[in-house]
């Protein structure tokens, strides 16, 4: 949902903001920009001090859209009457048992942190996918951002020409979670923060300057723009021009740096490692975006794991695919001296039912569920919380959005609980109600 | 009238016989002659024994993972069985004791076929592995079709295919061997020679996502050969642009074996759209007479989960909703009853923590006017 903007903000009515913010819009779009951005944030001060903005910090989300099933990957139940078809294999973790689908994952279990015990309050995609993705639930009118938009905040500098916040899924589609990505993703904190979308058949568009516009030629206009720029800011404060400028900068530095976008030039070495699917070729993107700085990718396909009908028969592949990707991005990282500042996440929107419904499948499920993470600020590893025998309920302490939303910045080095500088709007923070990060997968 | 003319007009009136209930879904059955047991091999891994008078439930034995089948040999002394742990398994009856196991595959066993004679026992596997952008199939890393002597337990033949194989059937007079995979491949095997015969593909049965994610579901989940040898029928679901959703079309189509080799072979029927829902279908049964063939699977939009076609126009002659998923249709020998079994949702533990059984069993009574 649109936020209700205050008052002060160019939502206001005032024509020069809708007619700018038409063009703001088109020139997002010609940058490949498909969401509905928020409007409000870029006009707002800067949020947050600088010391927040951790030097070569990074996070790589793997979204597994539809909801993951924990039995066959981080939890399994095998011999249960829940357990499924598929067997659990020993880790390098003493005691800890991943499925029979994660081999790879298993042998380097003692760089992963495995949460077994999420319990969190939406079971539907779309509010699972916006709970997961903003850490809080929906508050209309306002828009909280996602994690990516305020890692993107955190973490990145506007001042250079990678984007912040990519987003990396090659299909198109994906029901639900098709619609939160037209959405606004950003929220309050706005446009700047917004993911840049490409993958598959959401290539840059139009990012190559035109043959017959000579280098030469190419820097007098921009000088000639820019003089014009500084004269109509001194000559008057316009938040919409500002917000032009900030968008035009984000569109030359796409012109600059749109060769890392393209999975061709990945090492064939690297593409044949992590595999053919579309989902391990764009995580190899992934790992190559974050070492050229950006600070967040995010790294989806559609929406493969929402399994209603042939779970297992989809699994035996989905799942295999993710443990080579987890398995090689891991090592990866740590090869290249980046796994220390490199927090990797591997979760979806919820997991899965024990029970097998009639079409082969498990439905969704949200009252107990795991993911795992790695890298920069995570103790490598632990297993934390357990479910009962068949996977029904969570044993002991449960974790839900806000715990793990704490757990995430805090790993990335950045105080959760930090207000937002928002004029006009009610006090929010990154992570509400003071909770607490999951103490024992951070370092 | 001719007999074909007058078998157009025949008209059938199965009646509802009994139901009985299995611990989970059964994945495939086996009825001996006499009707009063019946073999189910079961999503839980177990080879149960039901009573099908007293509806008693026997655990016979139990698999690693899924059972996936269960064929009682012709002599009725001996009981195969097939599973998700990539074993087949040998029982005396009646004591049910093992008495030969075969690692048939490093994966799953996706179905399984006991040749007419009882002679030669087949199972099919193949994991969907990625191999491609688009998750195209990668090739087989082991045979995916695999023949047995029931004498011995000793390998007769290996065949390559794609995998995942999901569905096999052994020629009327068991000399042929066809397999069917994700892809809506068929190869049919000469089993005196090993020789392929004959191969080729349909795209009617397979499904890439669009909507939910980029793979292929789907399949031929169920083969079998029609009159003489002369055909050979196929079900699954129809294509649709999310089969994850699981609504593609109810389908079968026939395809006439008109010689040796892919050109020999022509599709020369299909079940007609008019007649059809959505919802995957994976069994297919000949009446004993020919008169008839019943598919059976799971309705996901429509009035029917099984139904009886005409074999010689192929139209619908009698449809049922059993609110279920059926996974298995077999006739009775001498054509007296239908069976069809499957099963419906586990769903949540019930109000002892227990989960309800959610296996199931019909019988119909078939009779023709």
């Amino acid at each position: 949902m649109r936020p209700q903007i205050p008052s002060r903000t160019p939502d206001c009515g005032d024509p020069e903001h809708r007619r700018h913010r038409r063009r703001f819009l088109q020139g997002l779009a010609g940058a490949g920009v498909v969401s509905t951005l928020s409007w409000s944030g870029l006009f707002s001060a800067p949020a947050f001090a600088d010391q927040a903005r951790r030097a070569g910090k990074r996070c790589i989300l793997l979204w597994l859209t539809g909801g993951p099933s924990q039995f066959e990957t981080w939890d399994p139940k095998p011999g249960t009457e829940t357990g499924g078809p598929f067997r659990s294999i020993p880790t390098r973790t003493p005691g800890v048992h991943f499925s029979e689908l994660l081999p790879r994952c298993a042998a380097i279990s003692d760089k992963l942190a495995v949460i077994r015990s999420m319990r969190t309050g939406q079971s539907e995609h779309f509010q699972g996918i916006s709970l997961l993705q903003r850490g809080a639930d929906e508050r209309p009118p306002f828009t909280r951002p996602t994690l990516g938009s305020v890692i993107a905040r955190q973490l990145g500098r506007l001042d250079t020409a990678l984007p912040s916040f990519v987003l990396l899924d090659p299909c198109p589609e994906g029901n639900e979670f098709k619609a939160f990505k037209a959405g606004d993703w950003a929220g309050w904190l706005g446009a700047e923060y917004a993911p840049l979308r490409t993958g598959g058949e959401f290539r840059l568009p139009d990012v190559d300057r035109l043959a017959e516009i000579a280098d030469a030629d190419h820097e007098e206009r921009e000088a000639l723009r820019a003089f014009l720029t500084r004269r109509y800011a001194g000559e008057r404060d316009s938040r919409a021009a500002r917000a032009h400028n900030a968008v035009f900068e984000r569109a030359r530095g796409l012109m600059q740096s749109a060769h890392l976008f393209d999975l061709e030039r990945l090492p064939p070495r690297d593409r044949e490692r992590y595999g053919p699917g579309a989902f391990a070729q764009h995580a190899l993107l992934a790992r190559s975006l974050v070492e050229e700085g950006v600070p967040f990718v995010m790294v989806a396909n559609g929406m493969p794991w929402d399994t209603h009908v042939f779970n297992h028969e989809i699994y035996q592949m989905v799942v295999p695919e993710l443990d080579n990707v987890v398995y090689q991005l891991v090592q990866d990282l740590e090869e290249r001296g980046m796994l220390d500042s490199t927090l990797v996440a591997i979760m979806g929107e919820f997991g899965r039912t024990p029970w097998i419904n009639v079409k082969r499948g498990r439905d969704h499920y949200s009252k107990a569920w795991s993911l795992a993470l790695a890298g920069c600020g995570i103790r490598p590893g632990v297993v934390v919380g357990e479910t009962d025998r068949r996977g029904i309920e969570v044993v002991g302490e449960a974790y839900d959005e806000k715990n793990l939303f704490a757990t995430l910045f805090t790993a990335l080095g950045i105080d959760p609980h930090t207000s937002y500088d928002l004029p006009d709007l009610p006090d929010f923070h990154l992570v509400e109600e003071e909770a607490e990060p999951i103490r024992e997968v951070l370092v | 009238m001719s007999g074909e003319a007058e078998n157009r007009e025949r008209e059938i009136r199965p009646e509802a016989a009994g139901e009985w209930e299995l611990p989970s879904t059964v994945h495939d059955l086996s009825v001996p002659a006499g009707g009063d047991r019946a073999y189910a091999a079961c999503l839980d891994g177990g080879i149960y024994a039901l009573g099908l008078g007293d509806g008693s439930v026997e655990l016979l034995h139990r698999h690693g993972s899924y059972a996936s089948g269960v064929h009682l040999h012709p002599d009725q002394g001996l009981l195969l069985s097939a599973g998700y742990d990539g074993l087949l398994r040998w029982y005396e009856l009646p004591t049910a004791e093992v008495v030969r196991e075969v690692r048939a595959h490093d994966f799953w066993s996706w179905q399984s076929a006991l040749s007419p004679d009882g002679g030669l026992f087949a199972s099919v596997t193949g994991r969907y592995e990625c191999g491609g952008y688009r998750y195209e199939p990668a090739p087989e890393r082991e045979p995916s079709v695999r023949v047995y002597e029931v004498a011995t337990g000793r390998l007769r033949w290996s065949f390559e295919h794609v995998p995942p194989v999901e569905s096999v059937a052994f020629s009327r007079d068991g000399t042929r061997l066809a397999a069917a995979n994700l892809m809506g491949e068929v190869r049919m095997w000469d089993l005196v020679s090993g020789e392929k015969v004959a191969e080729w593909s349909t795209p009617d049965f397979t499904g890439w996502g669009i909507i939910k994610g980029h793979y292929y579901t789907g399949g031929v989940f169920g083969l079998t050969f029609g009159p003489g040898d002369r055909s050979l029928y196929l079900t699954g679901m129809g294509t649709t642009r999310d089969p994850a959703a699981g609504n593609g079309r109810q389908l079968w189509q026939e395809y006439a074996l008109e010689g040796e080799g892919e050109e020999a072979v022509r599709m020369t029927g299909q079940a007609d759209e008019d007649e059809t829902g959505t919802g995957l279908m994976e069994s297919l049964a000949f009446h004993p007479s020919d008169e008839w063939f019943v598919m059976a699977g799971r309705l996901e939009a429509g009035n029917w989960n099984a139904a009886a076609f005409g074999r010689e126009d192929g139209k619908l002659r009698f449809s049922l909703n059993t609110q279920s998923r059926l996974t298995r249709a077999v006739f009775s020998e001498g054509g007296k009853a239908l069976f069809l079994a499957g099963g419906v949702s586990q769903d949540g533990p019930d109000g002892e923590g227990g989960f309800r059984p959610y296996g199931r069993l019909g019988r119909w009574r078939w009779e023709g006017a």
